[in-house]
């Protein structure tokens, strides 16, 4: 650092004359008035790099923004030492700051981002969270047990389980036909209804599994519990089509965007428990730390979650209603089920030799 | 990295490889909430006006148009949120104009996970509390309950911890700091009434070891002032209290006042800079007091 200082009292020579007429000036104005054209230049530079990114700099420019800032950080070293000037102190500190901020900490670049995340991030986070994704399958699956068991012994159940605006007529009471018609959309009419209401159902999901993931950072109960009502619901659901007869159809009526739109919900459930996780089982870390740890492979799990549900809501306004046959329902739902779990166990893998986790 | 109160403000105190420690102030509550709410403005204003053009132009089927706009109404939230703050470094629309931007608590680049995350617990923090807030009337006096514990934690997080942080900053590990912004006042010292007639006041040495840095850097502010002339009264006042504490035997000629404050700043100035210079900082006017008493702790 110390050359740099001689370097610029060097270049500076014709202001140091100027500085020379002056002698009656105080040592620390004449410390200012030395710099002050280097900490102008520094500032528009770094004016500029804040408005469009060290980007915006030519080669020249990048090169005289590494040394103007070691040069204004030395300034300010000697300016606390010297000087009373509250003005210059302020400008250098606020000055400083701005350049640490531009040489230091400048724009993360947004180029592969994404294809990094999809093909390393998110099936390495994914691999990593065997425990969490257990946990939240499970409360999926016990509350589809659960609702369904209830259901079959008792179909006043489903009123319990189910709230009247995701029922939508589809009720224990309602006919063996009507219901029929809704798996299989026939007429217009129910094409139209049905198109609303998978828009209605994708806005309910986003915000069941936004609150699922969040909430899990109070010790993943209520995702946990979140999860369960949501298998609460399709197993009732399930045992009402099946009392019915129609098993099999509402089988792949709920399978084609089913089993990716559930596994995106226990997906987000595995993901706020691993936050939740973090809070109640910090191990040797402090809660904040294992919480910032966690929330790596949780956000990448949360991430993953909204892209599954963006895809489910995709196939449920088209696909769900051109594909009537309930085979090919199966075989499209199913197959993108075996589509999410070779990308997640497979993708990424060569990348073995460095151990670091891609944040 | 340490933390302080500097005058009244908080501070986060960051050392960078070249080891001179520089200092960011803690963005306050209230430009954090005026940037939230700007930025629902914002994204309302969006939400709207497409919907708006969606609803009018009417070339797509009615169930396409409320897929088109609830998936909108989704993606302008969280995803809103994470590209702004991606795209301009830590800032969204709202946090440019009240002057705040996120940072990395570790002083290093902000990463895309830390913007993920600080911004998906936005969902529990403020989007959760504020739906619920807006159905209030029609919940069960529990479920208020539970709304009014849920709103409380998500306040007092962020008024609990000295850095402000709310619970998305804590788990990213980001922090909101007061963007810098960097005014380069002229010079005091420097300022052409002085430099013209040169030392009009003559001062003392003795007449210049009562104040301290104190006293001096709250006379530059109250120079800086160009509201106040010659003939204001506080500053007459001024002149008149600092001849009393220095005993300065010749009277300030009234208009005289300025020129007079301006030399006793730069006489005061260089006293007390080259004291510093070896090693004796006074802080203040009780500076004899300080002495005496370390003196006596000795």
């Amino acid at each position: 650092m110390m050359d740099i200082g001689i370097g610029d009292r060097r270049e500076m020579g014709a202001t140091v004359n100027v500085g020379a007429i002056q002698t009656d000036m105080l040592r620390s104005a004449r410390f200012r008035v030395e710099r002050e054209a280097h900490w102008r230049q520094l500032d528009d530079l770094v004016t500029r790099a804040e408005k469009g990114g060290a980007a915006a700099l030519g080669y020249d420019e990048v090169r005289n923004l590494a040394g103007g800032y070691r040069q204004a950080m030395n300034s300010l070293s000697v300016a606390r030492d010297i000087s009373l000037d509250r003005a210059l102190i302020a400008y250098l500190e606020s000055l400083c700051a701005r350049a640490y901020l531009v040489v230091y900490a400048p724009q993360e670049s947004l180029g592969g981002l994404v294809t990094r995340l999809l093909v390393q991030g998110i099936p390495q986070a994914v691999r990593r969270s065997a425990l969490p994704l257990f946990i939240g399958f499970l409360a999926l699956i016990l509350g589809a047990l659960a609702g369904y068991k209830l259901c079959t012994s008792d179909p006043s159940w489903f009123y319990a389980f189910v709230p009247p605006e995701l029922a939508d007529q589809r009720t224990p009471d309602a006919s063996a036909d009507y219901l029929r018609s809704t798996i299989y959309g026939d007429d217009e009419h129910a094409g139209d209804r049905l198109a609303a209401f998978s828009a209605f159902l994708f806005s309910h999901n986003t915000t069941i599994v936004v609150l699922i993931f969040t909430l899990g950072i109070f010790v993943s109960l209520p995702s946990f519990i979140l999860t369960f009502y949501n298998g609460l619901i399709l197993g009732a659901f399930f045992a009402m089509f099946a009392r019915k007869g129609l098993g099999f159809d509402v089988f792949g009526w709920l399978s084609i965007h089913g089993v990716t739109e559930l596994a995106a919900i226990a997906i987000a459930c595995a993901g706020g428990a691993r936050l939740g996780l973090a809070v109640l089982l910090p191990g040797a870390r402090t809660r904040k730390e294992a919480l910032r740890h966690q929330g790596h492979d949780a956000v990448k799990l949360a991430i993953l979650a909204a892209l599954m549900l963006i895809v489910a809501a995709f196939i449920e306004g088209f696909l769900r209603q051109l594909i009537q046959d309930p085979v090919w329902r199966l075989a499209i739902g199913w197959g993108m089920g075996v589509f999410w779990v070779g990308w997640l166990l497979l993708s990424g893998r060569e990348n073995n030799v460095s151990r670091e986790p891609v944040r | 990295m340490s933390q302080s109160v500097q005058n009244g403000k908080r501070v986060e105190q960051f050392i960078p490889p070249e080891g001179v420690p520089i200092t960011f102030a803690i963005g306050s509550i209230g430009s954090r909430l005026g940037a939230q709410i700007l930025d629902i403005i914002f994204t309302a204003i969006l939400i709207f006006t497409c919907g708006f053009v969606i609803a009018f132009t009417g070339i797509l089927p009615s169930n396409v148009e409320a897929m088109l706009i609830i998936l909108l109404g989704f993606l302008v939230r969280t995803p809103y949120y994470i590209l702004s703050e991606l795209i301009w470094n830590g800032r969204t629309l709202g946090k440019k104009i009240t002057g705040i931007r996120v940072i990395n608590a570790s002083g290093r680049r902000l990463t895309p996970h830390q913007v993920t995350a600080r911004n998906l617990m936005k969902e529990v923090e403020i989007f959760g509390p504020m739906s619920l807030l807006a159905s209030i009337e029609y919940q069960s006096a529990w479920e208020n309950g539970l709304a009014g514990a849920w709103l409380l934690v998500v306040v007092i997080v962020p008024l609990a911890n000295r850095r402000r942080q709310r619970l998305g900053d804590i788990i990213a590990g980001t922090l909101v700091i007061d963007n810098p912004r960097s005014v380069l006042l002229s010079d005091l010292a420097l300022t052409p009434a002085s430099a013209s007639s040169q030392a009009a006041f003559d001062f003392q040495p003795e007449h210049l070891d009562v104040y301290g840095k104190y006293e001096l850097q709250t006379l530059e502010d109250v120079l800086r002032d160009s509201t106040k002339t010659s003939n204001h009264k506080e500053i007459e006042q001024i002149v008149r209290t600092i001849t009393r504490r220095i005993r300065y035997e010749d009277s300030v000629k009234s208009g005289q006042e300025l020129l007079f404050l301006n030399d006793f700043y730069r006489a005061q100035r260089e006293h007390l800079e080259s004291l510093k210079l070896f090693g004796t900082l006074r802080e203040n006017k009780y500076h004899e007091d300080t002495r005496t008493e370390t003196r006596r702790l000795i």
